[in-house]
């Protein structure tokens, strides 16, 4: 009996001490692996979005949120990166080349899924425009009835100085029913005064009501704090502009 | 398994056999005689612990309802099921799998079958038994499932979440193509060893996802031969992707009641001519 509880006390510890020491070891080897490569998290993906699709045996939904996480992982460390704060709109220079085939991955194994359309168009532009309204494009075209697809893409034309093709994809937006009523004011604006500063204000004060997305709300707050700064320092150019 | 276990299990069929043809002497009942069987393997599953992986399923949707908040940009409701069923499907799957190509040969191995026969059982009985009472411990597996994920939106959504009601038919289509894989398990492990058992019935839920390629590719096609080919086995197959119906619940959409009578249709017929096709092969198996 006593033979027998040596027995197990001395297996225990070498259990324990074991494990104790392949902790320590992992910690070393961490010191001694060489620094990973900025560019090594760019490969290419392995899968398109069809064939991940096609393989993924009933369980797309599952996939395209890992899609999608990954996706806001992808641009969240590469911020990090950065020694300063970056704008959600401008991330051109994070060389975010990856982020295109994951938002379309994600969004062709679940065409419903709204959130990563609504990242596309506002991140995307800076990126890679056409991508951009190419994926919210497919949005609308699986989601005809997702007004919000629409306002989205006629955000990008108006980035793009397009008022004439804004326009059109707020007029047809603004042809769903229990539509907004300003989707069809913002038609009208486009096509008469695109470029003005009241437009400006419009589609940012729109963007803040409208999103769920905080990133989003944050991004057009800061616009329209532009917006304001700008007025004022037309009304009173000698005058500081005060910081809200 | 210990030898205790094994002895316990025995005198259970038995036991639970000699009182039911005792009483099915008194009522000829060939459906008492089932669910005799069917009671039997549904406590062996307990015994066997395969409803510990409910304890798995508790800890990844508890895990879940904390920390995906964070990664999924406030998606955590579609995550949740998303997650919620497919886990319900894959732990399933296993199950159907494992267990299902384990009950003939598990009795054949232990040589418990010997006494089975030995009482007025038939072997068709002794398979729709063998069936139903795993078909039984998928159930519970599913409901406590269900009831988890329904618990974790809760959670989630502090309060009553509309996604509640939608996730249930899509819970009965998993119900249902779980069923139709047990059959498929037991169909081959009625001639076979577990180990391919269990791989051919992996292949067929795999290929059965696949269907609607089967049909695309029998369309494209040049030889007529192998459109035909191609075309039969869309037919023979079991077209699983009918009840792959997670991703559309996640977005709060429900199947229509005609579809889901129809998916119900198709596998009660699928599994009739699957248990009738074991039960074939079985009756002519020699156990000596």
């Amino acid at each position: 009996m006593n033979h027998d509880r040596m027995k197990t006390v001395a297996l225990g510890s070498v259990v324990v001490i074991g494990i104790t020491c392949a902790a320590l070891l992992v910690r070393w080897t961490d010191t001694l692996r060489p620094p990973p490569d900025p560019n090594a998290i760019d490969e290419s993906l392995y899968l398109n979005g069809k064939t991940a699709r096609r393989i993924s045996l009933g369980f797309n939904g599952l996939v395209a949120d890992w899609y999608w996480m990954r996706s806001l992982q992808y641009v969240g460390k590469k911020i990090l990166s950065q020694p300063e704060d970056v704008a959600i709109d401008d991330l051109s220079k994070l060389n975010l080349k990856l982020l295109a085939p994951l938002l379309d991955t994600a969004t062709t194994l679940d065409p419903e899924f709204l959130d990563p359309y609504e990242y596309a168009a506002i991140v995307l532009p800076a990126v890679d425009v056409q991508e951009a309204i190419r994926i919210t494009q497919k949005g609308i075209d699986t989601n005809p009835n997702a007004w919000r697809l629409y306002q989205h893409l006629g955000y990008i034309y108006w980035q793009q100085g397009n008022y004439q093709a804004a326009s059109e994809t707020y007029g047809r937006g603004a042809q769903i029913p229990g539509v907004p009523p300003w989707m069809l004011a913002m038609k009208a604006k486009m096509e008469a005064d695109g470029g003005s500063r009241d437009t400006a204000r419009e589609i940012y004060t729109r963007m803040f009501e409208e999103s769920n997305d905080e990133q989003v709300k944050d991004m057009a707050r800061k616009h329209l704090l532009l917006l304001d700064s700008l007025d004022q320092r037309e009304r009173n150019p000698k005058s500081e502009v005060p910081v809200r | 398994m210990p030898l205790c276990e094994i002895s316990r299990n025995e005198v259970d069929t038995t036991a639970s056999l000699t009182q039911s043809t005792t009483r099915a002497e008194a009522r000829p009942d060939r459906l008492w005689r089932i669910t005799a069987i069917a009671r039997n393997a549904f406590r062996e599953a307990v015994r066997d612990r395969v409803l510990y992986n409910l304890v798995l399923f508790v800890l990844l949707l508890t895990a879940a309802s904390i920390f995906i908040g964070e990664l999924s940009g406030g998606q955590e409701r579609k995550v949740i099921v998303d997650l919620g069923l497919s886990a319900m499907l894959l732990f399933g799957v296993f199950i159907a799998i494992f267990v299902g190509v384990g009950l003939v040969y598990k009795e054949i191995e232990r040589r418990t079958i010997y006494a089975v026969f030995s009482k007025p059982v038939a072997r068709g009985e002794f398979l729709v038994g063998k069936y139903l009472g795993l078909c039984l411990t998928l159930l519970v597996n599913v409901v406590v499932m269900a009831v988890g994920v329904s618990l974790a939106l809760l959670y989630v959504s502090g309060g009553w979440d509309p996604l509640i009601p939608t996730i249930w038919p899509a819970v009965l289509l998993i119900y249902i193509e779980l069923m139709l894989l047990t059959a498929v398990a037991l169909l081959f492990s009625s001639f076979s060893s577990p180990a391919l058992s269990a791989l051919l019935t992996f292949f067929v839920f795999v290929i059965g996802h696949f269907s609607a390629d089967l049909k695309a590719l029998a369309g494209s096609m040049g030889s007529t031969s192998a459109r035909w080919l191609f075309t039969g086995l869309y037919y023979l197959l079991p077209n699983l992707a009918n009840y792959s119906f997670i991703t559309p619940a996640a977005h709060g959409r429900a199947p229509a009641a005609g579809f889901v009578f129809a998916a119900a249709l198709y596998a009660l017929v699928y599994i009739t001519v699957i248990l009738a096709a074991a039960t074939m092969v079985f009756s002519r198996r020699n156990f000596k």
